[in-house]
């Protein structure tokens, strides 16, 4: 064996070649372990998004990318983790008399991320943008539906909304009629405030991939320094000239993953802290209850019953159905381990959602059936089978499962299906789906405009999941409840007893009110969320 | 040969032709308007609004007759134009012109792995017919066959994540030369292995009973030679075909393996598309896809006179 002298030891080459085999080893097993212990240039935030989304405008008002808003735009106002409305691009508001023309101030400090102010004439041009038939912006009538001039931009048929005037640091706005709340309505990202000269063309539409590029034409505290939307990558860098305080996070990095178990291994292996929006039903096993809490938020789930078909046509079966099922079981079967929280009245979260005089659904097996036997159908046999549509999820499958399972045992139905979609029904069963999975809720802590989307007849939900519910003492009672000044008391009481008359109506299976969980490991501060279903501050998210 | 290609072709438009009007047929009058499922899919805060849903459609065309909206579409076509998707809003072409790549080289990788293993340990099984290692490997083949994509991929996948260090995971697309293509290789692999291998199996058992390779062996020719040169050419030519529709197979369609390890191609843009209801896209997935198995038909057209040289004597013959 060849042998090298080095003074008093020798060192043979089997000796030379273990030791270098042995570092190639070292370095190639404590090489990544460094990498992680060594000071990154700043924290770097990495999180995971479920779906490669193609289409990353801030102006679409919903859907996946809509959640990450508030990291890259500012809104007008905000509201905090606690329902309160926070300024922002405006930083005054106050209506007249009679709460039909409201002035806005702005903050003078506000400014885009090229450094250049933010006008009047870009809050208005950004509304109206958001407007527009061609901007497909899913949530703008919950911000600009009162406001006069809207209907013809929503229409197609303007692109100046006439009610909104910009003045010099300030705007005018006329409504059609009076809200008190108006200013509460501007407090989200559904319509964020970006600069109309690179985003708006000159047709009055959106300029494609405006956004893009990290064009300084967005106001919020990172700018999107890239995208690739073929590997579903997004990278997010702090805005130099946001006029808010300096975020901590040197850098964001979003990359999408479609697989919910791909997802979660790599969230509890720490290569990622966050997640969009993760939901699975062992989430809180998997994640801890960290990663899935969060403040309830004005927004719940249940189901809804199509009162124009059979068998829902009948008051007293819809009672049946109802009171059928162990609602407290219900809320085991879908989160035994949280975050959601089960309710018992359509409004939660709201100033208001306490009701003593409120009766919530009893679970009597023994009513039920009894209600069932004085129904026009007499019992079980002659019903027709009942479909679900909505059961798009693991938790709402095993809700409507253990629905399912409560009629059989209790009341003896048996012909029930369910589905994720309406048009996976075959041609007859579309028409007659009965029971609709779907959420309600507002962007705004008030009973009555909570109530106006979900039980009063002009509402989404009324039309197209309760077959066009229309009770006139409900609408009633909403409409004068939203007339009264947000600190009238008598704005809350008509909406709870528009809420109580309601409940005698037999129209839902109430299910659970809304955790805005956090989707971040417990060592990542600042993630809250509000009921906008935004990060609050991402100025102040830091990784422990 | 240029008249057979410019032939082939003139055949294959009227053909695609007619697949791209009952594609858009059905996506049009079939369930789903694509404006109308951006709504429908909302959360319930986001209300049904007819008016506003119309107007969005015009603005994009969709209220124009299935007529006038195939010809306009055809018509942008023959300008190169594949439009913008309904619900990105994003190009077509800059869309496909990205997946396709990807999918491309998962399949020319996918069907060279299956080569280089499939058929070498097919002619060995074949050559060792009824031996124990025809068994195992011929038991092997089954099991490969037996385990769909859709189990095998997130299974590794997630069996993986418990054992590799963090930021090992092979998830996405890092080219062709990148560890991350490692994983999805192995998994569109599986089945292809097994189809080839057991192809090749049958073929080599029935060109081993020629008359010729007796001759080759009484004439003292070393059983590699035999095997290498007698017995491998004629049993190529129908593995060849099967291996260009393998790859057409999995370029159009590696669904689970793009869904679960995160790949760009065309199978996850495909379901995007479907989902959506996104008629430009669909469409265009359908021409690439039509016009890729008339491709490879031509390409293994082409090929037989080379592995089979009595092919092309009989095509000289015709």
């Amino acid at each position: 064996m060849d042998k090298i002298t080095t003074g008093q030891a020798a060192v043979t080459r089997r000796g030379l070649l273990k030791f270098g085999l042995g570092t190639v080893v070292a370095a190639t097993a404590l090489g990544p372990g460094a990498r992680i212990v060594l000071a990154q240039d700043g924290q770097v935030l990495k999180a995971i998004n479920p779906a490669f989304n193609q289409d990353w405008s801030p102006l679409r008002g919903g859907g996946v990318p809509f959640r990450w808003n508030s990291y890259w735009n500012a809104s007008a106002m905000y509201f905090n983790d606690k329902g309160e409305i926070q300024p922002y691009v405006l930083s005054e508001w106050a209506p007249n008399a009679d709460f039909t023309v409201w002035t806005l101030k702005l903050n003078p400090d506000a400014k885009f991320a090229d450094g250049s102010a933010i006008t009047a004439a870009d809050v208005k041009g950004s509304w109206e943008l958001s407007a527009m038939p061609g901007t497909k912006n899913q949530r703008i009538d919950q911000v600009l539906s009162g406001v006069a001039g809207y209907a013809a931009v929503k229409d197609g048929t303007a692109t100046d909304i006439s009610g909104i005037v910009a003045g010099e640091g300030e705007l005018t706005v006329t409504l059609a009629g009076p809200d008190p709340i108006f200013f509460q309505r501007l407090a989200n990202h559904i319509a964020p405030i970006v600069k109309v000269s690179v985003a708006r063309g000159a047709d009055g539409n959106e300029v494609p991939d405006w956004f893009l590029g990290a064009n300084g034409a967005t106001s919020g505290p990172f700018m999107l320094e890239s995208v690739d939307l073929d590997a579903g990558t997004n990278v997010w860098v702090p805005n130099p000239n946001f006029f808010g305080p300096a975020p901590a996070l040197a850098r964001i990095e979003l990359t999408a993953v479609e697989d919910n178990v791909t997802a979660t291994e790599m969230l509890k292996s720490g290569e990622y802290q966050a997640h969009t929006e993760l939901v699975t039903s062992t989430m809180v096993l998997d994640l801890g209850a960290d990663f899935a809490a969060g403040p309830t938020i004005p927004t719940s789930q249940h189901f809804w019953f199509n009162a124009t078909r059979a068998p829902m046509d009948d008051p007293k079966v819809r009672e049946a159905l109802i009171l059928a099922v162990d609602r407290d079981g219900l809320i085991k079967a879908s989160f035994p381990d949280g975050p959601h929280q089960k309710t018992d009245t359509v409004m939660n979260s709201v100033p208001g959602e306490d009701d003593a005089a409120f009766v919530p659904y009893p679970f009597d097996p023994e009513a039920a059936k009894a209600a069932l036997a004085a129904s026009s159908y007499g019992g079980p046999e002659k019903l027709p089978k009942i479909m679900f549509v909505g059961i798009s999820s693991p938790a709402n499958e095993a809700a409507a499962q253990y629905i399912a399972e409560q009629w059989r045992q209790n009341l003896g139905i048996s012909a029930v299906d369910m589905k994720p979609q309406q048009d996976q029904y075959s041609g007859p069963d579309q028409n007659a789906i009965q029971i609709f999975r779907d959420d309600v809720g507002t962007r705004v802590p008030d009973a009555p405009s909570y109530l106006a989307g979900s039980i009063a007849s002009g509402s989404g939900n009324a039309q197209g999941k309760m077959g066009g519910y229309k009770n006139d003492k409900v609408d009633a009672l909403i409409a004068e409840a939203l007339a009264l000044p947000a600190d009238d008391p008598n704005r809350v009481a008509k909406a709870q007893e528009a809420q109580r008359i309601f409940r005698d109506d037999f129209m839902f299976i109430p299910w659970y009110k809304q955790t805005m969980s956090r989707w971040a490991t417990a060592n990542v501060q600042g993630m809250e969320k509000n009921l906008d279903w935004q990060v609050v501050a991402p100025w102040a998210i830091t990784i422990a | 040969m240029l008249a057979y290609v410019l032939r082939r072709l003139i055949v294959w438009v009227p053909s695609v032709l007619l697949v791209m009007l009952g594609v858009y047929a059905l996506a049009f009058y079939g369930a789903g308007d694509p404006i109308k499922l951006i709504f429908l899919r909302a959360p319930g805060d986001v209300a049904y609004d007819p008016v506003k849903i119309e107007a969005i459609r015009a603005e994009a065309g969709l209220d124009r007759p299935f007529q006038v909206q195939f010809a306009s579409y055809i018509w942008n076509l023959l300008h190169g134009n594949f439009g913008n998707s309904l619900t990105s809003g994003r190009s077509v072409w800059a869309m496909i012109s990205a997946a396709a790549p990807v999918s491309f080289l998962l399949g020319l990788m996918t069907i060279l792995v299956t080569a280089v293993v499939a058929i070498p340990l097919g002619m060995i099984a074949g050559l060792r017919q009824n031996s124990r290692l025809d068994y195992a490997i011929l038991g092997t083949a089954v099991a490969l066959w037996a385990i769909p994509a859709y189990v095998a991929g997130p299974l590794l996948m997630v069996l993986l994540l418990m054992v590799l260090p963090d930021g090992a995971v092979p998830y996405g697309w890092g080219g062709l030369f990148s560890v991350k293509v490692i994983l999805p290789l192995i998994v569109l692999s599986f089945q292809p292995i097994a189809l080839i291998l057991r192809q090749t199996r049958a073929a080599v058992i029935e060109v081993m009973t020629e008359d010729y390779v007796r001759t080759a062996r009484a004439k003292g020719v070393p059983e590699h030679v035999v095997a290498l040169r007698h017995i491998l050419r004629p049993v190529l030519t129908p593995v060849v075909t099967q291996l260009g529709l393998i790859m057409i197979t999995i370029v159009n369609g590696a669904i689970f393996v793009e869904l679960v390890f995160g790949l760009p191609g065309l199978g996850r843009l495909t379901v995007q598309a479907l989902v959506n209801n996104d008629y430009p896209v669909i469409l265009a997935i359908t021409l690439i896809g039509s016009f890729l198995v008339m491709a490879s038909n031509l390409l293994v057209d082409l090929l037989y006179p080379l592995l089979d040289p009595r092919a092309a004597d009989a095509k000289e013959a015709r």
